[in-house]
């Protein structure tokens, strides 16, 4: 049925967009570094307020630290749709938004400024996941197929790249958890919550 | 063995024509179940048909203002919508002596000109700016002003279309804004569908038309990076004591899709038509990781 509609599409000339989201698990001692490059193009997403470009060069940066980190890869998972209407594929967009992002507590950091008292030092987590969600035009079949391999997962990172040199990008949205250095994510939350992930 | 021939080939021309007149319903959909172009219309008119005295365009958002006349009591005479068809007035309508008039038929507005009827362009003047916190370049709309007037049916257009296409409500985008030009005619595309008459536009012009170009980009955040920049990155908070059984976690994502105006069953609670193995759910066609 897709295969027909996407050739029917094609023939009638429309856009086709493609709506992916790409989680990646990452576990050592060392991938904690990376929630200071997450929360740093955070920052920069909403001080440009959402300015796609800015949210594109913030991709291309997560997804080369990622790609250095391939040691640490241990699960992933993807999943997407192809849509030849635009309303349908925001409409999509918006809902993995939220499907990301009932995954983690989402309320604001209220905690108390550190005092004192406090010790200086901080948990590490051990897990970190990544949860890239893009929607595009056109066709890119590094990333509409299986990724829970690492070489297929290399191939659809650097693809994810290109895309923002091509600007092809039209909506980039960026989940991470845990939040900050400092915050666990155990291994029995992530069983909880990322139930999808397959190992690598 | 010639009355099977016979009695074959008509079968198949008959199965060919269901065939093909079935997939044109399927995928033709009549364009006011195709396009959302985020109508956000202010008045809920009524169907009818309501006489036109003055009609604007802004390429800011792609948004028609139009000033009606015979509106029912309570009903401002104003009336703007992004979802606008229109259509050149038939010459039966013309010979009647009908004047330029709006449609609503089950919430589609279709927009009936006469020939000479110009449309108000109101142009978004814009300007790449550096912006002072992050240092990045940024196309910002300094201001509006008044492009001319924009006839999409004047006199030279009648060519490029073939005679009844005319007549048809269909989706208009106007043509590329050239300054000095009082007065522009024709269209920079058109189509069944809004996404149609851009793809037009953009072939022919290699850029996406202002509407598009112009369109605002939503941010969305949740999480952690919510508090921020209120909340001060400088200020180090102290470890909580996580209680529930939920991870911290931060997201941030900007669109510039379209969202329709449709609400439909979720597509994530639905069957992903390709999808990672997150439950048992058989993936139907697509791409995805598949649950071992």
């Amino acid at each position: 049925m897709s295969g027909w509609r996407d050739r029917f599409g094609k023939m009638m000339g429309k856009t086709r967009f493609v709506v992916c989201r790409l989680s990646i698990h990452l576990a050592g001692d060392q991938v904690a570094p990376l929630l200071g490059v997450l929360n740093r193009v955070a920052r920069q997403a909403i001080d440009s307020e959402g300015e796609i470009e800015v949210l594109g060069e913030g991709l291309v940066e997560i997804c080369e630290s990622l790609l250095q980190y391939d040691t640490y890869w241990l699960s992933a998972a993807n999943e997407g749709d192809v849509f030849w209407d635009e309303g349908e594929a925001g409409d999509y967009f918006n809902d993995l938004f939220t499907d990301s992002a009932q995954r983690y507590l989402s309320e604001p950091d209220l905690g108390t400024p550190a005092g004192a008292k406090d010790t200086f030092s901080l948990p590490v987590t051990r897990n970190l996941v990544v949860m890239i969600t893009v929607a595009f035009e056109g066709e890119v079949p590094q990333l509409e197929t299986d990724l829970a391999n690492i070489a297929a997962l290399k191939a659809g990172l650097k693809a994810l790249i290109n895309l923002h040199y091509q600007k092809r990008l039209r909506a980039i949205q960026i989940h991470f958890s845990p939040a900050q250095l400092g915050d666990e994510l155990t291994s029995d939350q992530l069983l909880e919550h990322f139930p999808e992930l397959i190992p690598l | 063995m010639r009355k099977i021939a016979v009695i074959f080939l008509t079968l198949t021309l008959c199965w060919t024509t269901v065939a093909c007149s079935g997939s044109n319903t399927t995928t033709q959909a009549p364009p006011n179940q195709n396009v959302s172009v985020r109508p956000q219309s202010n008045s809920n008119l009524s169907n009818g048909e309501y006489a036109v005295q003055q009609a604007s365009y802004s390429d800011a958002n792609g948004e028609y203002t139009l000033f009606l006349l015979n509106t029912p009591a309570g009903s401002p005479p104003t009336y703007r919508t992004t979802n606008l068809q229109m259509a050149r007035l038939t010459p039966e309508e013309v010979s009647a002596g009908k004047k330029s008039y709006l449609k609503i038929d089950n919430n589609q507005a279709s927009l009936h000109l006469t020939e000479d009827f110009k449309i108000e362009y109101v142009r978004a003047v814009t300007e790449t700016r550096t912006d002072p916190q992050t240092g990045q370049p940024q196309t910002v709309i300094v201001r509006q002003e008044s492009g001319g007037f924009w006839a999409p049916f004047a006199g030279a257009v009648a060519g490029n279309i073939v005679g009844n296409l005319l007549f048809r409500p269909q989706y208009y985008v106007p043509p590329v804004y050239q300054p000095g030009v009082s007065v522009m005619t024709g269209f920079g595309g058109y189509g069944r569908t809004y996404d149609q008459a851009v793809n037009q536009y953009q072939s022919r012009y290699q850029a996406p038309p202002p509407a598009v170009r112009n369109r605002p980009a939503y941010l969305r955040t949740t999480g952690r990076i919510r508090s921020y920049p209120s909340g001060g990155s400088t200020v180090r908070t102290s470890p909580r004591v996580n209680t529930s059984d939920r991870p911290t976690g931060s997201g941030f994502g900007s669109s510039t899709l379209r969202s329709s105006d449709k609400s439909r069953p979720s597509r994530v609670d639905r069957t992903p038509s390709f999808g990672s193995g997150r439950s048992s759910r058989p993936a139907r066609s697509g791409f995805g990781t598949r649950r071992r």
